[in-house]
């Protein structure tokens, strides 16, 4: 792929991963194009399990937060869009509620992962001490240059804690690169913080010329198969 | 959990199969006025005019311009959400108005449900809502939101 690519496509103001030949035309009418994605990052949650991993991820951009939602069933991944610095990112964030017992994610997961967001319950010391075992998998698996985030989640129940801050910081400070902060899915806070701050982090440690074509081939993809040319059927006019 | 994992995949495969469509007249009342503004939705060369965005909490799952306007008759469960999941009802919509788009990073936010057979169903990022869409594993390149369970701005 020509590494330009994509800052000429946004530079045309048209286009877009999809390459639809008739989306450039479109563009053009409208006042604002519909602007393509500058960046595309995988992100994967991890950590024991009840931590409230999956919580975290919703409390990212909406306020639906659930007090009833205990355990995940269902979903596999999210897209989620941040607009940071001026680029629009594509969040590709992987939960692994459901997971957790540290062999059975499977290493794919942390392969493509540019940040990871390894998460314990401030109030539950077994969280903090499988600590080290995720860590292991981490080490194993994933990318040196993953941006890692340590998040003491449930702050909201700050009356049970049971692992204090300095320890979690004397965790984090252990481990090079990793940054540490506390949040409460519950009552947002620090929530989005978290995942600006890492994408924050990633962006920052990225050569500013890098495609996102290039960054996207680091993505899982749903089904390990080549490229085959888009099958748009021909748009439809109007029905009636 | 893995259990409980399969039981759910289960549950909507059952569903799927159990596929004895009951449209409610609340729904077909809503296929015949999405019809008579078809034109207000749909641009001259196929694309979604508006943004697609969730019926429940508002969130952006597609910018205008981004999607194709596309036939193509598809069974989704009934929609639910994580509060009160439905997973026992074998009804659901045989749906055939859907936005088409050929790469998952088209989206501004959406979500994905473990597969179901190959089918992945689609929800709502924010409030899981759903299932708002469908994609089917062996056909990477086609991701359908149903135009009747989006709200359109």
């Amino acid at each position: 792929m020509d590494p330009r690519y994509d800052r000429q496509r946004r530079a045309g103001g048209g286009g877009s991963s999809n390459s639809s030949p008739a989306l450039g035309s479109q563009s053009r009418r409208r006042k604002i194009p519909p602007r393509p994605a500058d960046f595309k990052l995988q992100i994967i949650i991890i950590g024991s399990r009840g931590v409230g991993k999956t919580s975290l991820m919703e409390r990212f951009t909406d306020d639906t937060f659930c007090e009833a939602c205990k355990s995940t069933v269902g979903v596999d991944f999210k897209i989620k869009t941040v607009d940071l610095r001026g680029k629009k990112i594509r969040l590709q964030i992987w939960d692994t509620a459901g997971q957790e017992r540290f062999n059975s994610i499977t290493s794919a997961y942390y392969r493509g992962a540019k940040g990871i967001v390894l998460v314990y319950d401030i109030t539950k010391q077994e969280t903090f001490e499988d600590l080290p075992k995720w860590m292991k998998m981490i080490d194993k698996y994933a990318s040196e240059e993953a941006e890692l985030l340590l998040v003491g989640n449930k702050l909201d129940c700050e009356t049970d804690r049971i692992v204090t801050k300095q320890q979690a910081e004397r965790f984090a400070s252990r481990i090079s690169g990793m940054r540490f902060c506390e949040a409460s899915a519950k009552d947002n806070f620090n929530v989005d913080e978290i995942f600006l701050k890492l994408v924050d982090d990633i962006l920052s440690k990225m050569p500013l010329e890098m495609p996102s074509r290039e960054l996207s081939n680091s993505i899982l993809s749903l089904q390990p198969e080549p490229e085959v040319p888009p099958e748009l059927p021909p748009p439809r006019m109007r029905c009636c | 959990i893995i259990y409980l994992k399969t039981f759910y995949t289960l549950s909507i495969g059952e569903m799927c199969i159990l596929s004895g469509v009951e449209m409610d007249k609340e729904e077909s009342s809503v296929e015949s006025k999405e019809c008579c503004t078809r034109s207000e939705l749909v641009s001259e060369d196929g694309k979604n005019l508006k943004s697609v965005l969730c019926q429940r909490c508002g969130s952006k799952v597609l910018c205008p311009g981004m999607a194709v306007y596309s036939e193509k008759e598809l069974f989704l469960p009934p929609m639910r959400n994580k509060k009160a999941p439905s997973l026992t009802e074998g009804s659901g919509d045989n749906l055939s108005a859907h936005w088409l788009v050929d790469d998952m990073y088209t989206f501004e936010n959406v979500g994905f449900t473990n597969d179901v057979g190959r089918i992945k169903y689609l929800i709502c990022a924010d409030c899981e809502i759903g299932p708002i869409g469908w994609h089917c594993l062996d056909d990477k390149k086609s991701y359908y939101v149903a135009v009747e369970r989006v709200d359109h701005a």
